[in-house]
């Protein structure tokens, strides 16, 4: 079992648990059949035919033999194929793998060609010749087991090799004067044995199949019992008698299907990807305001009120955004800067509602153009229908952080624009969107040919001006951009964001722009939202924040700032590590990294402070101006 | 060009393996136990054709010399003479293949198409009860021993409630043309096919399952929720269609254990195709039938895997050739 440590926080299923108490009782009843008091599994000594009974409990064959006794002989049977032909195949690949792996160049190369092919030979079609050839005997039946699985391990163990092979200890101790075989045994192979032993678990059940499924077809050895074997007999008294198939093939299925399980559940835990997949967050249940009322001309088109959203993880909850308030007028622009990780980011996803699977609410109220979409951390439902369907792209839209992503791969520009487009307006033909496509494709500057190509056909620049366009297509009141640049190199960042900002004043749009580059949003917004650890720490016009800055974190971001004399230094060479919004937390979040922080700050966590009517700070010292120094 | 320079790339990497297959079979013959000419001629009392066999073979020839001829006997689709029929094995092969594509065809038709649709439901809530409840059950299912599920099917729906036939592909006495044929074949159908997806139907909810769970973390499917597409929308138009690749896959890699689950319930059903002949060849000890069928499994699964890849690059256009 030391082979299998599971890694911390690894789930004890109740499918690992029960599979484990499967397996072990199969080893129990196999190892102790001779001392369990039942009759001799070949003894023919009872009357033949008989029904489950109190007697013979799973009843008695056409021999007047006990189905039971065999049953559990059939057990011995079964684990020694399982364990001797996957040990065998495991060691067999261990060897070629490592040696393939560790080795590297030709030897590689021939190895690991070798492996495809052998994997490619069926097995049971290999044994089944065997047999023929050779007679009726487990060994043939193992031997060929083995033969035609030896490359899943390994190929499981050239990967490993190779990726450990990297690593420092390894070549210290070649270095050290070490010899190849001595390095192999010593540090490579037990590192890379756990997949090993979960993909062994599951080679068990497949011998134990392979090995029943030819003792069925009267192949198997004459001389052992074995539960194949036993339906074989069994299906010619299936009428009369179909106990005697229905147990042994139960007790198959049984020991396979744990073996199953157990080679799953271990997969699962020991890949956490497949781990995380599977949370998924319930939040508070939506509420019905009924049909949506009018909408109200003079409301801001944006409007967000202690917005709260965490992330559900096995550690617990990580507040992302954790109270936000802002209101964005028509036509209005909001940048929203902070490091990565601040929380900017889920605040976009947040505002659409298309958040991870593991995201939820807890509180907060957003409306768009004067409807709510969201109420006390309720999504808003009218019907059937999710309130922020009838806003997502005819009003709000989002542009992306990497366009290569945001993009289906497997789908042309052009298929994925006129879905869009049908999707809210399925009256329209194709030609009608064609025509918005090109015209926005006008506007953005993207040759119309461009339209049937993949995105991976498209330059980083390109990919992203489509995602312009994709955004723009249904001619929203609002565009979110997070982070539309970042993915893109200097020049072409500048000449998007020129375009973006161009474009919103031409089309009286509302932007909100999330990034983490304080000189981008200098150029493009009215108004400067500062975020850190889930909460609006700075809120002003961009004029304000650059000029009087009153948050000790967003004079550190503008230190950050490329100066006349100095090169641009990215914001994340702030020193201190960000702050996670977890658990319970006393005191300002920013005082482990702040200069200026007191007993207070580290005691009382500060509100908001309306620095002037247009601007909010959250430090205690925000109006302080003889406590902060410059 | 370039499709075609790499089709034939990928065709030519047959060869190694047909190559591999062939060598061992020959190995195995000359390493089994007793005379190779009884094995390759069977327990024959007919001399004259004990001599042909070993000619054909050339069986007094030094050991490499037997190997070449082999190879080439093998390669020109040659796979000897079963001693039962004294026909052709490739004919006998040929002859047995459409009852196998018919019932191989089927199940794995149906098994594709339940197990994704299944699947690719249970993706929509990872985690949940019901996924974790029909995630286990997958296992379970691909952990059924075939031939036995085949015989509780035939206890359940032909002994206890006679509604389906257990044997044979068409009833003795049924239509032999028509509509009234294929109505009797599918009938005779329905227990075979059911107990052959069993093998594959459990592995395809699996796989749709996890990648359609994937493809729904994807940055560009919050870019379509994001636009509005309703979530049962985007699972069944862009989740399924990307995640159908890895289906496509495992198509290609499971053909083997299909193959092996066709063998037991065609001796189960008593279905005419290529397991029963290989299970009739069995009982004859007819060598050469089983390695003929041993050669044609091989090569079949090797052509598998090949349209696999090549169906790959053609559904997926970031792969470029
Ligand atoms: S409240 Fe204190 S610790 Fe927090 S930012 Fe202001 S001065 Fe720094």
């Amino acid at each position: 079992m030391a082979l299998l440590r599971l890694p911390d926080g690894a789930p004890r299923t109740p499918a690992i648990v029960i599979s484990l108490l499967v397996v072990a009782l199969a080893v129990v009843v196999a190892v102790a059949a001779p001392w369990l008091g039942l009759p001799d599994p070949d003894a023919m000594e009872a009357i033949p035919y008989q029904p489950p009974n109190a007697r013979h409990w799973f009843g008695t064959d056409n021999f007047g033999r006990d189905v039971l006794s065999r049953i559990v002989w059939g057990t011995r049977l079964a684990l020694i194929v399982a364990v001797v032909s996957s040990l065998a195949s495991s060691i067999l690949g261990i060897v070629l793998g490592s040696i393939s792996g560790y080795f590297g160049g030709w030897v590689d190369g021939v190895m690991s060609r070798t492996f495809d092919v052998f994997l490619l030979i069926p097995t049971f079609f290999l044994v089944l010749l065997i047999v023929a050839l050779f007679g009726q005997g487990l060994q043939y039946t193992m031997i060929a087991i083995a033969l035609t699985t030896w490359p899943r391990s390994a190929r499981i163990m050239r990967s490993q090799v190779l990726s450990l092979k990297s690593r420092v200890y390894v070549q210290s101790s070649r270095a050290a004067g070490a010899s190849h075989p001595w390095v192999l045994t010593r540090h490579v192979v037990p590192n890379g044995l756990a997949p090993i032993v979960t993909d062994g678990t599951i080679l068990m059940g497949f011998a134990i199949l392979t090995e029943a499924g030819l003792s069925f077809l009267g192949l198997g050895d004459q001389n052992a019992v074995s539960w194949g074997r036993m339906i074989f007999e069994g299906q010619r008294q299936l009428r009369i008698a179909p106990w005697l198939s229905i147990f042994p093939g139960l007790a198959l299925l049984l020991l396979v299907a744990a073996l199953n399980l157990l080679g799953d559940g271990l997969n699962q835990a020991m890949n956490p990807q497949l781990r995380r997949q599977s949370i998924r967050a319930r939040g508070k249940p939506p509420v019905d305001l009924g049909p949506p009322k009018a909408e109200d001309a003079g409301a801001p088109i944006l409007d967000v009120r202690g917005l709260k959203m965490e992330y559900r993880l096995p550690k617990g909850a990580i507040r992302a955004v954790d109270g936000v308030d802002f209101t964005l007028p028509r036509g209005g622009s909001l940048g929203v800067v902070g490091e990565s990780g601040c929380g900017k980011s889920s605040l976009g996803a947040a505002l659409l509602q298309v958040m991870a699977p593991n995201a939820v609410y807890t509180a907060g109220d957003v409306s768009v153009a004067g409807r709510p979409i969201l109420k006390d951390g309720q999504v808003v439902r009218a019907g059937s229908r999710d309130a922020v369907m009838d806003i997502r792209w005819t009003r709000v839209s989002i542009i992306f952080q990497s366009a290569m992503n945001a993009l289906n791969p497997v789908l042309t520009v052009r298929q994925q624009l006129m879905e869009a487009y049908r999707l809210h307006r399925p009256a329209e033909d194709e030609a009608a969107a064609v025509a918005r496509i090109e015209a926005l494709f006008d506007l953005i500057g993207i040759p119309h040919r461009r339209m049937t190509a993949y995105p991976h056909e498209l330059s980083g620049g390109m990919r992203q001006r489509v995602m312009i366009a994709l955004s723009l297509l249904h001619e929203p009141d609002l565009v979110i951009a997070d982070e539309p640049t970042t993915a893109l190199d200097v020049l072409i960042q500048d000449q998007i964001l020129g375009e973006i900002d161009a474009l919103r004043r031409r089309l009286g749009l509302g932007l909100i722009l999330i990034s983490h580059d304080m000189g981008a949003v200098a150029e493009t917004c009215d108004r400067v939202a500062v975020m850190y650890a889930g909460e609006i720490v700075e809120i002003a016009p961009t004029s304000v924040i650059f000029g009087d800055p009153r948050h000790p974190y967003t004079r550190a971001l503008m230190g950050a700032l490329p100066t006349v004399t100095g090169p641009k230094r990215p914001l994340e060479t702030l020193a201190g590590e960000p702050f996670t919004p977890t658990g319970d937390i006393v005191g300002c979040r920013f005082a482990p990294r702040c200069a200026m922080a007191t007993d207070r700050c580290r005691a009382e966590a500060p509100a908001p402070v309306a620095v002037a009517a247009d601007h909010l700070a959250r430090c205690h010292y925000a109006r302080d101006d003889a406590r902060i120094p410059a | 060009m370039r499709l075609r320079r790499y089709v034939l790339l990928r065709i030519l990497q047959l060869v190694p393996v047909t190559l591999v297959v062939i060598v061992l079979n020959f190995l195995l013959i000359h390493l089994a136990p007793g005379d190779i000419s009884i094995i390759l001629a069977g327990e024959t009392p007919d001399p004259a054709y004990l001599q042909h066999v070993r000619e054909m073979y050339g069986l007094d020839r030094p050991f490499l010399e037997q190997l070449w001829r082999y190879l080439v006997q093998v390669g020109s689709g040659d796979l000897g003479m079963s001693f039962r029929s004294r026909q052709p094995v490739f004919d006998e092969i040929i002859d047995r293949i459409p009852a196998t594509l018919l019932l191989v065809g089927t199940a794995m038709g149906l098994s594709v198409v339940v197990g994704t649709w299944i699947g690719a439901r249970i993706a929509r809530r990872p985690g949940s009860a019901v996924d974790s409840l029909v995630s286990a059950g997958a296992v379970m299912l691909f952990s059924v021993p075939v031939f036995w599920f085949g015989l509780m099917l035939i206890l359940l729906f032909s002994v206890q409630v006679p509604i389906l036939p257990a044997m044979g592909m068409s009833s003795l006495d049924g239509p032999r043309e028509g509509i009234g044929r294929v109505l009797d074949v599918a009938h005779h159908l329905v227990l075979p096919v059911l107990s052959l997806m069993t093998v594959s139907v459990g592995q395809y909810i699996r796989i749709a399952r996890t990648s359609v769970a994937e493809v729904m973390g994807e940055s560009y499917i919050t870019t379509v929720r994001a636009i509005g597409f309703p979530d049962r929308r985007i699972v069944q138009h862009y989740a399924l269609r990307n995640a159908l690749l890895p289906v496509v896959t495992v198509l290609g890699l499971q053909l083997g254990l299909i193959l092996t689950g066709a063998v037991l319930t065609e001796t189960v059903f008593s279905w005419p195709g290529l397991g029963r002949l290989i299970y009739e060849a069995i009982l004859a000890r007819d060598t050469p039938v089983i390695m003929g069928a041993f050669i044609a499994m091989s090569v079949t699964v090797a052509i598998a895997s090949l349209a696999t890849d090549l169906v790959y690059a053609a559904l997926d256009p970031r792969v470029t050739l």
